[in-house]
């Protein structure tokens, strides 16, 4: 039957090229120029001609705008670099200096004090908006909607609205809670004193980013079978057990799959402090991607710059390569 | 009977926890909103803080006519519209061939597009920048053109894999019976199948190219080729706050995509499931 396919073949199959062993050999005995052909398909794979055009443009994007500059950067970094002159390779110098230098240091507590207080918190949140969501309340979807409305708007606006609302003297956070709520005596600077600046950013992360938590998890519970619950009903299970043993195990990747993302794109967020503090007050807020940024275009230090950058890439390899992993085995389901 | 009692009070918990996740989401947004109908005298004077009164259109009009920001709209509207037709069309082949076509690379390249796609911005973008300077392409929309594929295009293979997965194989399967190749059947079968979904993936990727802020913050410094994020962010310079004007952009800025959102809710929240996150 193999030899009565022409080719290139319109018949795909993985079984026709897995089995091999003999389809070549019986279509070697017929026309000669088709054996080439059929070689080639079997190893390159049955619909390799389309499969490679189709998937050229991308291997070439992701080259050009990954790859290489990626591999670029891994040299920079071992170069000292500035805008508008040629590197001087000065070996592992830059990771060196780093390594003892205070502001850097600060960074990356102040990235994981960012990174852990905003996913914690996120979590929770989106456990709430999921919870509350599929509670048997009226509307779900349009509340879906507005809910997942800080997800969706642009991140920039996001968080000048934010800076507004912290305003020291204009903003309706110090009006709310000084001259309406009665709770403190006078204004706060939200954002210009270390004790609260921190906090300040981290909120405006939780908020932009809790939406996304509780979307993915309503679409988990959603996917649990009712009978489970009814069964756990049955069974006596208050509410909190029918959580705890039949929610909680039923969406268990989807939230392994959200924390890691989650964890990821907070680590990298620049947007929401680089607007709110710049890194400030006194570098209270100074999170390591802002500070690869101030020291590429702040102090034009492009080598070093690129150091820090590539300092968070082992714990950003480790969950990158776990949660490929994870995300594959949903996919494959 | 307790039961029904207990029952409505949870449900009443339930609208409770929801009242006050709704006041927390869509604050900041009304007040954005009334912040950009209301005149600075008001503003500074902290009279009737909820409401603008009177109600002004001065900051809107200072926004377009003192302002770059009609240049900012028509940069960020190329910008996201050009890369969002690039990224979708070599995503949506790209995914295709992932997700259906047997041929020696493939694993290799799922693999590719899913890291690329949690390669995060921040370790990219000084490496970009000196490549996109070495080309001549820093201060122009070219060059952010040409540089948000590397966020869009992982994202919308991604996404469409997952789309042609659920697609039945036979389909096509019977479509090449009857005669069609394996493009005639991709693009008479399958693509008219999957247009919902590549057009979800291709607003996605809009939206993300319209709020992107780093690239565009590093790319340009040219203050009429700025982007709308870049471009707002700009407003605040040292403590001279034109907040009025600003919430005014703020507003503007937001308006598309919420446009895009209402569009696209459905498929949205199903993409974000389906596509990024299935679990």
């Amino acid at each position: 039957m193999a030899t009565t396919v022409p080719s290139p073949s319109p018949l795909p199959s993985r079984e026709r090229v897995g089995v091999g062993g003999d389809f070549p050999a019986k279509a070697a005995l017929g026309a000669r120029p088709h054996s080439i052909a059929v070689e080639l398909r079997r190893m390159l794979g049955a619909d390799w001609r389309l499969g490679h055009l189709f998937i050229l443009p991308m291997a070439v994007l992701v080259l050009a705008l990954v790859a290489y500059p990626f591999c670029y950067a891994i040299y920079l970094s071992l170069t000292q670099k500035y805008v508008g002159v040629p590197p001087v390779f000065v070996g592992f110098e830059n990771y060196v200096r780093l390594a003892s230098d205070g502001f850097f240091q600060r960074a990356v507590a102040n990235s994981l004090v960012f990174t852990i207080g905003s996913v914690v918190f996120k979590l929770f949140l989106g456990m709430v908006m999921a919870l509350v969501l599929t509670s048997g309340i009226r509307f779900r979807s349009l509340f879906t909607g507005i809910l997942l409305i800080p997800w969706v708007a642009p991140t920039v606006v996001s968080a000048l609205n934010f800076l507004w609302i912290y305003d020291g003297s204009l903003g309706v956070l110090n009006y709310l809670l000084v001259k309406v709520l009665r709770i403190l005596p006078q204004g706060v600077g939200w954002l210009s004193e270390p004790g609260t600046a921190m906090a300040s950013v981290i909120f405006v992360n939780i908020w932009r980013g809790f939406p996304f938590f509780g979307i993915s998890f309503l679409a988990g519970m959603k996917a649990v079978p009712a009978e489970l619950y009814e069964a756990a009903a049955v069974d006596g299970a208050s509410v909190v057990q029918r959580f705890r043993h039949v929610t909680l195990p039923g969406i268990r990747n989807i939230v392994i799959i959200v924390i890691l993302l989650s964890t990821i794109w907070t680590f990298n967020d620049f947007a929401i402090v680089y607007i709110l503090t710049k890194g400030g007050p006194g570098g209270a807020t100074q999170v390591l991607p802002v500070f690869a940024y101030e020291m590429a275009f702040g102090a034009q230090r492009l080598g070093e710059a690129i150091a820090v950058a590539l300092y968070m890439l082992p714990p950003l390899a480790f969950l990158i390569i776990v949660l490929a992993r994870y995300m594959r085995k949903g996919r494959a389901r | 009977m307790t039961k029904t009692t207990v029952g409505r009070l949870q449900l009443g918990f339930s609208y409770g926890i929801l009242g006050v996740l709704l006041l927390m989401v869509l604050f900041p947004f009304y007040w954005m909103t009334i912040t950009s109908l209301k005149s600075e005298d008001q503003m500074r004077s902290l009279v009737s803080m909820f409401w603008p009164s009177p109600v002004v259109f001065e900051n809107y009009d200072q926004l377009l006519r003192k302002t770059d920001f009609t240049s900012w709209f028509a940069n960020s509207a190329i910008v996201a519209v050009s890369s969002t037709l690039l990224a979708t069309a070599v995503g949506t082949i790209g995914a295709y061939a992932l997700a259906r076509l047997r041929f020696r690379g493939r694993a290799f390249m799922s693999s590719a597009t899913l890291i690329t796609y949690l390669v995060p911005p921040s370790i990219l973008f000084i490496p970009l920048y000196a490549q996109i300077r070495t080309l001549g392409l820093s201060d122009s929309l070219a060059g952010l053109i040409a540089a948000y594929p590397s966020f869009t295009v992982p994202f919308v293979t991604w996404l469409l894999m997952g789309y042609f997965e659920s697609i039945p194989v036979e389909l096509e399967e019977s479509a090449m019976i009857d005669g069609a190749t394996r493009f005639g059947a991709f693009r008479r079968i399958i693509l008219p199948l999957a247009a919902p979904g590549v057009l979800a993936a291709a607003l996605y990727a809009f939206t993300q190219a319209w709020n992107e802020f780093l690239y565009a913050l590093v790319f340009i410094t040219d203050v009429r080729q700025r982007t709308l994020p870049v471009g707002l962010s700009s407003f605040i310079t040292g403590d001279v706050y034109g907040w009025g004007y600003l919430m005014a952009g703020a507003v503007l800025t937001t308006v598309p995509v919420i446009v895009v959102y209402i569009y696209l809710q459905k498929y949205m929240v199903e993409g974000l499931t389906a596509g990024s996150v299935k679990g």
